[in-house]
């Protein structure tokens, strides 16, 4: 049994008559880095976001550990998929950088004493130290991207999906990124991600989604084309 | 006729709007609403859409029953606690007036849903209000929506990252929001910063008048539409309540 | 023939000039920008490359005059656009000198439909419908989005937004254009439909500066210019600097692609 599953699943945005997703049948398991490509408004972000919930889907099911997904809230699908959104700015909501990485980790009961080591490890690692006490939104794009990515990373979810993380990433900090998601990815978390940097995907994924007008069309992990 | 020029229907808006506010009996807003519902109906509302748009208005409305009832009492007493009577037919009537009232304004107000707000703002430029006023309501129509997404996407983002809303207990989310109205309050300002930065760099405000596009043209349709609405509510209300 | 003259001296002159430019976003804070030099020609593309928050972004603001919305910050040097010291320019004016797509899609659309979006520029400028209908036509064919027209551009993806935000400083024509990795959301082949339109654009004359990360994308741009918290480190032709491999590995500029 897959991880987190599609059945059928096709979605319309209300008051948009088209689908902008349609009969997708596709597994993610919990190993290995996933990666979702396609042409711009193909569908990816929507397919991600059917992934943890924040849209339901309009015919069919998504499953996550077997259970529909509708059954789950978003506090439990949180603790179980960590999220990174294409635009850093719609997912900070702390005072302080310092604040945005320990929020889930804190509010998921992490041992008080060891609430500042992990904080400066992921200060370090994504090069945020200097602005510890600096308001989220203050932040250069590139070093949005990387607070955004340090404290979904900091929840320490067994599943991680990132929606375009290299956008505003020069060439060292991505590199960076990708030995990062690949130690992470060898230590059991399943990884899904979105993106258009074709030597990025090249170098992460193992297995290959393309989305196209909100269809599969082809599928590296069942090695084949889809009609 | 569904394609009547915005501003006639923003005179079919006011128009009903002061009657509400004039009327008192819960009769006369009765015959007002079915009336404001039928025109719902003509501009091809669904009932259930103007279900949709009235239900955030319903604690409002409930609170002010409540107060109305409560507070201004007249008439028979209906129900009461030993000397002091709770609810009176008064009171219920008054209340009830007062609901009827929000439900009119607010289902008129849908009116301003069937037509673009582009064609707004060219009908009140048309009608020689200032540009920069006309965006202005413009931006602020358009801001109440990217307000509410915001606190949609903070909610959502919070419970991503494993927070189950619904099982803290309330003494700590009362914490937990007070934490975070700051952030998205400035979120949402900083935002609007940035619309307006890019509003100008494209050249707003250059000069003191600007062209449009597009040019709304008001019809026969429209004139015989707009006296007929006018002419009616300025003779409802001489003839009094 | 004095036209002709007037246009070749025209041609020759430099489109944006700057001199000695720092920038701080508190006084007495460190420096965002420090002491940077360079000219562009008419013509030219140049792209501007370097780690996230080495100043890229503020260096767009300052060209794009719309730094002075942080009103904090403390700016000295001296921005020369098309022969006109910047700082005199009235504010609503700097759109008919320079145009600028932010790096953010989000906050930079507002308007109900595409062409609305398209079509608000040309419409502050005030001119005729006719001209209005003319440029809106001319961009959405120049950049390929006319089955974007009556959507909302909130309800786009990121790559399209940029491609909307780019149309709609396009319409108002502005000599000089400053992108801030407006690539960075496209797939390939907006990458590429961007790329030459950027080409056509200063074949007729227009000045671009582009910011970029990919280094795919800034190959075909004449000038190249390397920033390093806050200052120019270098800047000289794009094929030259590119080929110059440890420099760029030592700047941390070469990316996964050349590294394993």
């Amino acid at each position: 049994m897959a991880f987190l599953e599609f059945n059928q699943v096709s979605f319309s945005y209300p008051q948009e008559g088209r689908f902008a997703l349609r009969d997708i049948q596709l597994g993610f398991s919990r190993d290995g880095i996933t990666a979702i490509t396609g042409a711009n408004g193909s569908g990816k972000t929507t397919l991600t976001k059917l992934m943890i919930g924040v849209l339901r889907s309009t015919r069919g099911t998504v499953c996550l550990e077997g259970r529909s997904l509708e059954e789950y809230s978003l506090g439990e699908i949180g603790r179980r998929i960590g999220y990174v959104f294409q635009n850093p700015d719609l997912q900070f909501f702390c005072s302080t950088v310092a604040e945005e990485i320990s929020f889930g980790f804190v509010n998921q009961g992490c041992r008080p004493e060891t609430v500042e080591e992990k904080i400066q490890y992921y200060l370090d690692y994504f090069e945020l130290g200097n602005y510890r006490h600096v308001f989220p939104l203050h932040l250069s794009h590139g070093e949005k991207r990387r607070l955004a990515i340090a404290s979904v990373l900091a929840t320490e979810p067994s599943f991680l999906i990132l929606d375009e993380p290299t956008t505003g990433l020069d060439a060292y900090r991505k590199r960076l990124l990708a030995d990062l998601l690949i130690k992470i990815a060898g230590a059991g978390t399943g990884i899904s991600l979105v993106s258009h940097d074709q030597a990025f995907v090249n170098r992460l994924a193992e297995r290959v989604i393309t989305l196209e007008k909100g269809r599969v069309v082809w599928d590296s992990g069942e090695g084949r084309k889809h009609g | 006729m569904a394609n009547l020029d915005p501003r006639t229907k923003m005179i079919m808006v006011v128009c009903l709007s002061i009657l509400a506010l004039l009327y008192n009996t819960p009769a006369q807003l009765f015959l007002l609403f079915v009336f404001t519902l039928m025109l719902l109906l003509f501009f091809n509302f669904r009932l259930n859409v103007i279900g949709v748009y009235l239900k955030p208005f319903l604690a409002l409305m409930l609170f002010l029953f409540v107060v109305q009832c409560v507070f201004s009492p007249s008439g028979l007493s209906i129900l009461s606690v030993g000397q002091v009577s709770l609810v009176t037919s008064g009171g219920l009537l008054l209340g009830s007036s007062m609901v009827l009232r929000i439900i009119v304004v607010t289902a008129a107000a849908m009116l301003f849903t069937t037509f673009s707000p582009r064609d707004f703002i060219l009908g009140l430029v048309q009608w020689k209000v200032p540009y920069e006023l006309a965006f202005m309501v413009f931006i602020a129509l358009r801001f109440l929506p990217v307000f509410r997404d915001e606190l949609v996407n903070v909610i959502t983002a919070v419970q991503l990252r494993g927070v189950d809303l619904k099982k803290v207990p309330w003494k700590q989310k009362l914490d937990l929001y007070r934490r975070l109205f700051f952030p998205v309050v400035y979120g949402v300002m900083l935002k609007a910063q940035h619309l307006a930065v890019s509003m100008e760099s494209r050249g707003f405000r250059a000069y003191p008048t600007r062209t449009y596009l597009r040019r709304l043209n008001l019809y026969y349709a429209d004139y015989i539409v707009m006296v007929t609405f006018l002419a009616a509510t300025i003779t409802l209300i001489v003839m009094g309540p | 023939m004095i036209a002709g003259v007037d246009e070749g001296w025209n041609m020759s002159k430099k489109a944006v000039v700057i001199r000695g430019l720092s920038y701080q976003y508190q006084p007495g804070g460190p420096f965002a920008l420090k002491n940077i030099s360079f000219q562009a020609a008419r013509g030219e593309i140049v792209m501007v490359t370097g780690l996230s928050g080495c100043g890229k972004s503020t260096l767009c603001f300052c060209i794009g005059g719309v730094i002075d919305y942080n009103r904090n910050g403390v700016m000295t040097g001296e921005i020369l656009l098309n022969g006109k010291n910047a700082g005199n320019i009235r504010k609503a004016a700097m759109a008919l000198e320079v145009g600028v797509v932010f790096q953010n899609p989000d906050t930079q659309l507002f308007s109900p439909t595409v062409e609305d979006e398209i079509a608000f520029g040309p419409e502050n400028l005030c001119l005729p419908p006719g001209r209005i209908q003319e440029r809106v036509e001319q961009v959405i064919n120049l950049l390929d989005i006319g089955a974007l027209r009556e959507a909302n551009p909130c309800r786009l993806s990121g790559g399209e937004k940029h491609l909307v935000a780019l149309a709609a400083v396009l319409a108002i024509d502005p000599p000089v254009l400053v992108l801030d990795e407006v690539m960075s959301q496209l797939d390939q082949s907006g990458k590429n439909r961007v790329q030459s339109v950027l080409q056509r654009l200063c074949k007729a004359g227009k000045t671009i500066i582009a910011v970029e990360h990919d280094l795919a994308a800034v190959a075909f741009s004449h000038r190249l210019m390397v920033m390093e918290e806050g200052i120019l480190v270098r800047c000289g032709n794009t094929e030259t600097l590119l080929a110059d491999r440890d420099f760029m590995r030592a700047r941390k500029l070469i990316g996964l692609e050349h590294n394993y």
